[in-house]
C-alpha cells in the first residue's frame, strides 16, 4: 500500500515527463521560439492549405471524403450562429470567422494527439512537437484575437454609441449606471481569461493524463493509454464547439439591443391571443 | 513528503465535489425540462457549454496539483 504511494509521489525522478509550459527550442534576434509556436505554425499552414483546395473542389452536388467533412463542419457553425441571432443572412455573413477559428482549435486538438508529437522527437532536451492549445500563451492570443473582433462587430453593427450604451443601459442621471457598466465591461475582459483557461486545460491536461496512463502501463502502454485517447478526440471536438458557442454567445448578446422587451411582450400578446 | 501527498489527495477530493454537484444539477434539470417539454431536447448542445463553464472549476483544482 505504502509502495503504491510512493509510486505516486515520485514524480521528480522516474515519473511521467510532464510539462505544464512550452519548452523553448531557439532563439530568432532575442524572440525565443518554443515548440508550440512551431507546431502551430505548422497546424496553421496545413489548415489553409487543406481548406483552401476544400474551397477549390467544392460543388453543388455533394462530394465524398474531405470535402465532406468540411462542408458538415461549416453548415454546422451556420446553423449555430442562425440559431444564436435568428437570421440566416446574418450567419453567412459571419460564418467565416468563426468556422475558421472551429477548424483551427479542433485540427490543433487533434493533431496534438498524432505519435511523435510530445517526448518522441526532442532537441535540446525538448520535445520538437506540442499542440498549439496546450500551451496558455497560445489560447490567451486565440481568444484575445476572438474577443476583440466581437467588439469590433458590435461596434460595426451598433455605432460606436450604441455599443456604449450596451454597457452603460438604463437613465444616464442614475449613478448606478456607470456603477454596472464598469462591471460590465470588467465581465468583458474577464471573458478572455475564462475561453483560454477552459481551452488550455481542458488539452493540457488530456496530455498530462495520456502521459501518467502510459507511464503506468509501461509495457502495456497502448492498451491503457488508449481509452484516454479516444476520450480526447471527443473532448478536442467538443472544445472547439464549446470556444466557437460561446464566442457566437458573446457576439449574439452585443449585437442585441433595447427591443428585447419589446418583442418579448409581443410574443407573448401573440401567445394569448391564440390561446383566447 | 507524505504530507505533501495527504494536501493532494484533500485538496482532488473536496474540490472535485463542487462540480461534480453542479453537473450532476445540470443534467437533472435538462432530463426534468425534456421530461416535461420533449421539444426542449433539441438544447442538447447548449447543455454542454454550461457544463464547460461549471468543468473549469474542477479542471483548475486539477492543474494546481502539478502547481503546489
Amino acid at each position: 500500500m505504502f509502495s503504491l504511494l510512493q509510486l505516486f509521489a515520485a514524480t521528480e525522478e522516474s515519473g511521467p515527463a510532464i510539462h505544464i509550459t512550452p519548452g523553448e527550442l531557439f532563439t530568432v534576434g532575442g524572440f525565443s521560439i518554443t515548440n508550440s509556436m512551431f507546431y502551430g505554425g505548422i497546424c496553421s499552414i496545413l489548415i489553409v492549405i487543406l481548406l483552401i483546395v476544400a474551397a477549390r473542389k467544392m460543388t453543388i452536388k455533394p462530394k465524398r471524403g474531405f470535402i465532406q467533412f468540411v462542408e458538415i463542419g461549416t453548415e454546422f457553425i451556420i446553423g449555430t450562429i442562425q440559431n444564436s441571432m435568428g437570421s440566416r443572412k446574418k450567419a453567412i455573413q459571419y460564418a467565416p470567422f468563426f468556422a475558421s477559428a472551429f477548424f483551427f482549435v479542433m485540427l490543433s486538438n487533434w493533431l496534438g494527439l498524432l505519435p511523435g508529437v510530445g517526448e518522441a522527437i526532442t532537441y535540446n532536451e525538448q520535445p520538437v512537437l506540442r499542440p498549439f492549445t496546450a500551451d496558455l500563451n497560445g489560447t490567451l492570443a486565440a481568444s484575445t484575437v476572438m474577443m476583440i473582433l466581437v467588439q469590433y462587430f458590435a461596434i460595426r453593427e451598433n455605432g460606436f454609441i450604441g455599443y456604449l450604451r450596451h454597457f452603460f443601459a438604463g437613465s444616464l442621471k442614475n449613478p448606478a449606471t456607470y456603477l454596472l457598466g464598469v462591471f460590465e465591461v470588467f465581465s468583458e475582459l474577464t471573458r478572455i481569461g475564462s475561453l483560454a483557461l477552459r481551452l488550455f486545460l481542458n488539452v493540457a491536461i488530456g496530455e498530462i493524463i495520456i502521459a501518467i496512463f502510459t507511464y503506468l502501463g509501461s509495457f502495456a502502454a497502448p492498451i491503457t493509454a488508449l481509452p484516454f485517447i479516444v476520450l480526447e478526440l471527443f473532448v478536442g471536438a467538443l472544445q472547439a464547439y464549446i470556444f466557437t458557442m460561446l464566442t457566437i454567445m458573446y457576439l449574439s448578446a452585443a449585437i442585441k439591443h433595447g427591443h428585447d422587451a419589446e418583442e418579448t411582450i409581443q410574443a407573448a400578446n401573440e401567445v394569448t391571443a391564440q390561446t383566447a | 513528503m507524505e504530507l505533501d501527498v495527504l494536501a493532494k489527495g484533500i485538496m482532488m477530493g473536496f474540490g472535485m465535489l463542487g462540480p461534480a454537484i453542479g453537473i450532476g444539477l445540470i443534467g437533472s434539470s435538462f432530463m426534468n425540462a425534456v421530461g416535461r417539454n420533449p421539444e426542449a431536447a433539441k438544447y442538447f448542445g447548449q447543455v454542454f457549454v454550461i457544463i464547460a463553464i461549471v468543468e473549469l472549476m474542477a479542471l483548475l483544482v486539477f492543474a494546481s496539483l502539478f502547481i503546489i
